[in-house]
């Protein structure tokens, strides 16, 4: 009647790294019989290098691509750091999928507003891919990119050319300031964000990045007029256990791995205002 | 229904059967302090002391577990998984424990997915609760849904009259434990025990609305106050019988190693800090906010009841009193005398 430990990893191995910028990595992860579970645009999981430890990160690629699971991992901590030391063919640990996703049946048949900044892209990622691939089922698709950088943006070339080369889908790339390589918009996303106009007609707007852009995004869709129900998020906190158990990204009555990592700007009003 | 008694002279005898059927835990005297812990020969058992210095949880989440043993060699790691099956007694909790012992079960059984590390000591443990009639001045359970002299959950139910120990088996569990003791116990005469009411401490707390109050009181001025005595200790926390917070760390090198959990505490500033800098709890402020809110209001809004028994034991051990009962006070849970 017991049933298995939810904190035991299951082996998985890294089977490509691609280095994005100079601080972040997309690794590429397989299971023992292919993808190691399934799971859905926003979901997270915990991977693991022995003996520095755990860590939780969003799954980038869309559950669409059923070759492996990427990542997109920015060297900021001990175990991000470790993962960016490991090279293809390393055995690592994995569990998962932990949270809630994005809610991709709520948002059928609406224009998708996507603000992504930095690294926040990666779990944006998931979702635009998924509805890339599921494109009948979404309106247009606004992408918003921006990073501090031109060396700085993610995922590069998918962006511009593949995205941007899908049916009605418009996207948009702006860097913090001028740089000599760089001819396109610049400027911070919020402002950038503002200037587009976007109008909250059938479209919801998701977005990812540091926790000061995000501030400044849903202050500029507001202003636009969007409802606090057109808004969600992913959350970043903390956590250990994936399980809504160990306390760490407790927030109100939810905990984040469990019921989140995506909130709708609706229901973060309704928790404390801790993250 | 199994009832059996034992002349407490005898209860050692009874302790050695236990332990060699597996681990026995019980309330030991250990130094100035009485401690729930595994049973030797020649323990000075406290089966008459008030609460444990800290709470038996850690009979079921563990100071430190060690759940699994990694392997790395070039780039193939190895995990496996670490087991323990011995059957547990754990002897005397009191209804207090017991009750918080309830909450526990909530968050890692009742809660998908359930924990199996607790789930699979609980399954391996026969309880026996011990009924309580000397509480201490810092003892409330009185404020809270707990009965000092039962304990819904106990497979026996245990209590101390005059110079004999009795025991009523309440599950299959308990009863098989009882008969395998057999020889060492004898029938009870069957009269129930005269149990007298049990009355704790009255701090004139007012706990009716206050998890549905407390929901506004986030922002309470009250918090600014509070918090400044705080020496972010956590004693509170590792005391406490209704707090689980817990840390997954690795142990060991390279090659070889352990992931183990073990307690961990909201109160100290690394628990919610980020790879990157970012806390969403940076000061003592928030994390004493947490801690009080956590048990006062979005435990109840989840379970529908406060994550407190009325142990006493953050009374008895915060070296500053910022107890739960002087945080209900200060949000308003003070009953209000009718002049």
């Amino acid at each position: 009647m017991s049933s298995a430990n939810p904190l035991m990893p299951q082996m998985a191995t890294i089977i490509d790294i691609t280095v994005e910028t100079p601080d972040i990595k997309t690794l590429r992860v397989v299971g023992k019989d292919g993808l190691p579970f399934d799971f859905m645009p926003g979901q997270c999981a915990m991977l693991s290098v022995p003996p520095v430890g755990e860590a939780i990160f969003s799954i980038t690629s869309s559950p669409t691509c059923r070759e492996c699971l990427e990542f997109s991992i920015k060297d900021v901590g001990s175990v991000s750091g470790a993962l960016h030391a490991l090279a293809p063919g390393q055995q690592i640990g994995i569990r998962g999928p932990y949270g809630n996703g994005f809610p991709v049946e709520e948002i059928k048949g609406k224009n998708l507003l996507f603000i992504g900044g930095g690294i926040g892209l990666a779990p944006l990622r998931s979702l635009i891919g998924y509805g890339f691939a599921n494109r009948e089922e979404y309106g247009h698709i606004d992408i918003v990119y921006g990073a501090r950088s031109p060396a700085d943006m993610i995922r590069k070339s998918e962006v511009k050319e593949t995205w941007g080369g899908q049916s009605d889908t418009s996207v948009y790339l702006t860097v913090d300031a001028e740089f000599p390589d760089w001819n396109g918009h610049v400027g911070f996303v919020p402002s950038y964000v503002t200037e587009l106009a976007f109008t909250p007609e059938k479209r919801v707007a998701i977005t990812c990045g540091p926790p000061i852009m995000i501030k400044f995004v849903l202050q500029a869709l507001e202003k636009l007029q969007f409802s606090p129900e057109q808004v969600i998020t992913t959350l970043e906190m903390k956590m250990k256990c994936g399980v809504g158990k160990c306390g760490r990204c407790n927030l109100g009555s939810v905990y984040v791995c469990k019921d989140g990592p995506v909130f709708s700007l609706a229901q973060l009003n309704a928790l404390p205002a801790e993250y | 229904m199994v009832k059996k008694v034992i002349a407490r002279e005898k209860l050692p005898e009874l302790w050695a059967h236990l332990s060699a059927e597996g681990l026995l835990i019980l309330p030991i005297q250990d130094g100035p302090v009485v401690l729930f812990q595994p049973w030797y020969a020649g323990a000075d058992v406290r089966l008459d002391a008030v609460n444990s210095a800290v709470s038996p949880k850690d009979i079921f989440l563990p100071r430190e577990e060690t759940y699994l043993h990694y392997r790395c060699s070039g780039q193939q790691l190895e995990l496996s998984a670490v087991k323990s099956e011995e059957p547990v007694t754990a002897f005397g909790l009191h209804p207090c424990d017991m009750k918080a012992l309830e909450m526990l079960d909530r968050v890692f059984m009742d809660q998908d997915p359930p924990d199996s590390l607790y789930q699979k000591r609980r399954e391996r443990t026969t309880l026996v609760a011990l009924s309580c009639d000397k509480p201490d001045p810092f003892c409330f359970c009185n404020d809270f849904a707990v009965d000092p002299t039962d304990a819904p959950g106990a497979d026996v139910m245990a209590c101390l009259s005059g110079n004999s120990l009795r025991l009523e088996a309440r599950t299959d569990q308990g009863k098989a434990m009882l008969e395998r003791a057999g020889g060492l116990l004898g029938d009870d005469s069957g009269e129930s025990v005269e149990l007298k009411e049990v009355v704790t401490a009255d701090f004139g707390l007012k706990l009716e609305g206050l998890p549905e109050d407390l929901k506004n009181r986030f922002d309470d001025p009250a918090w600014d106050e509070l918090y400044k005595s705080c020496l972010g200790c956590g004693v509170c926390t590792y005391v406490c019988p209704t707090c689980y917070c817990f840390d997954v760390e690795d142990y060991g090198h390279a090659a070889e190693g352990e992931r183990f959990r073990c307690w961990d505490s909201c109160m100290y500033g690394h628990f919610t800090k980020m790879a990157g800098g970012h806390n969403p709890r940076p000061e003592r402020k928030e994390r004493v906010r947490q801690r009080f809110m956590h048990k006062l209001q979005y435990y109840p809004e989840t379970y529908g009841e406060i994550a407190c028994v009325g142990c006493g034991r953050c009374l008895r051990s915060c070296p500053v009193n910022l107890d739960i009962v002087r945080v209900i006070k200060a949000l308003g849970g003070e009953k209000v005398e009718q002049r």
